[in-house]
């Protein structure tokens, strides 16, 4: 990866690759390594971008598709979790932002299902139900339905628990 | 009334402090160790393999009256796992307190050898491996159930030479193809573990050009 590269092309878009790592990792370590790989992947597959969507759309589908990925294997290395759930109690990056309602926020949002983190994180990041669609690998038709359900248990996982 | 979600998102990133970019350093050294553990751990459990498979076959042999062969493929067990033992003393000399490209490299090296040092031996224990076949059936009481359908006129005092030359022809074609079955072999084994230390060394190749910091 050249400085040069990293600087034009990763850096600018650092914010929404922070926001999807945030969303899948418990532990600083685990962020900054979810982090790491996610810019590893992008240089590595930045000759397979086509052009036909925007760069940005490129790199949340990357972010998207290395946070999974990652999530799975560590999954299959500890077998600590029966569900694609996490765990409810507070974790190391419960405090990861200086907001406290915005970590309220994340920990709900790491208590969804992995796809529904991309979708409800694509929704907050104000993106077309057709580009979620794109970047998640899931129906168009449903999206709306599936924002409105994820939207739901959210303000129940927040109830009470924001100022 | 509470927040909406929308709101909490954008309230909360408006803070000049909400992202902290972090630093890319050191990008491999967590997965060049993991790669090398890895290898060691999958290394140890292929020699343990050997050395019980080695003594299963020997003791069985003694069971199946064919205990010419038992003995030969433990005495090749033990060479494989004797000259193994001493490549993998050098592997726990790799130093990982260097640079993981250094770590990986040597790492690397070390593979490259034993690979080498493994497909010069495989080239004399696939022959002999079959030898021991051969020679426990020519040592126990089955000899006589196989000679007995093999026509009088190919015995030459008491030898059968064209049976033993089409011994001699398996064992020169196992010489000629033993490297490439040990490297089939490997691949079966270690092959995703290979395959994912070449993905590493290339993409450090390529970082160390441009981007050493992280490299």
């Amino acid at each position: 990866m050249s400085s040069d590269f990293y600087t034009a092309y990763i850096l600018p878009y650092s914010a929404l690759i922070i926001k999807i790592c945030r969303a899948y990792t418990n532990t600083q370590e685990d962020f900054e390594d979810y982090y790491q790989e996610v810019c590893l992947q992008i240089w590595r597959t930045r000759e397979k971008f086509r052009r036909e969507s925007e760069w940005s759309t490129w790199v949340y589908r990357i972010s998207l598709n290395v946070c999974l990925t990652l999530l799975k294997k560590k999954k299959n290395n500890t077998q600590h979790f029966a569900s694609d759930y996490l765990p409810e109690e507070e974790t190391e990056d419960s405090h990861a932002f200086a907001d406290e309602n915005l970590n309220v926020l994340y920990d709900a949002i790491r208590r969804l299902s992995e796809v529904d983190r991309g979708v409800i994180l694509l929704y907050l990041e104000e993106k077309s139900y057709q580009e979620i669609a794109d970047i998640t690998g899931t129906n168009a038709n449903n999206i709306g339905v599936r924002i409105n359900r994820i939207k739901e248990r959210l303000k129940k996982l927040l109830d009470g628990k924001v100022n | 009334m509470e927040k909406s979600i929308e709101t909490i998102w954008k309230e909360g990133f408006l803070e000049a402090d909400a992202l902290v970019v972090p630093k890319l350093n050191n990008l491999y050294t967590q997965k060049s160790m993991h790669i090398v553990e890895k290898f060691k751990r999958m290394f140890q459990t292929n020699l343990r393999a050997i050395v019980i498979g080695g003594v299963v076959i020997l003791g069985a042999s003694f069971v199946v009256g064919i205990p010419v062969m038992g003995i030969m493929v433990f005495l090749i067990a033990g060479a494989i796992v004797l000259v193994n033992r001493t490549l993998q003393k050098r592997l726990m000399e790799i130093e990982p307190n260097v640079s993981s490209y250094e770590y990986v490299k040597s790492f690397d090296h070390w593979l490259k050898e034993q690979i080498d040092v493994n497909a010069r031996m495989a080239r004399f224990y696939y022959p002999f491996f079959f030898l021991s076949m051969v020679l426990g059936f020519w040592f126990s009481d089955y000899l006589p159930l196989v000679t007995r359908h093999l026509p009088s006129i190919y015995f030459v005092n008491g030898i059968p030479v064209f049976w033993l030359l089409g011994v001699f022809i398996i064992m020169g074609i196992l010489y000629a193809v033993g490297g490439r079955l040990y490297k089939w072999d490997l691949q079966i084994v270690y092959g995703r573990v290979l395959k994912k230390l070449d993905e590493i060394l290339s993409d450090m190749e390529k970082l160390r050009v441009s981007y050493p910091e992280i490299a």
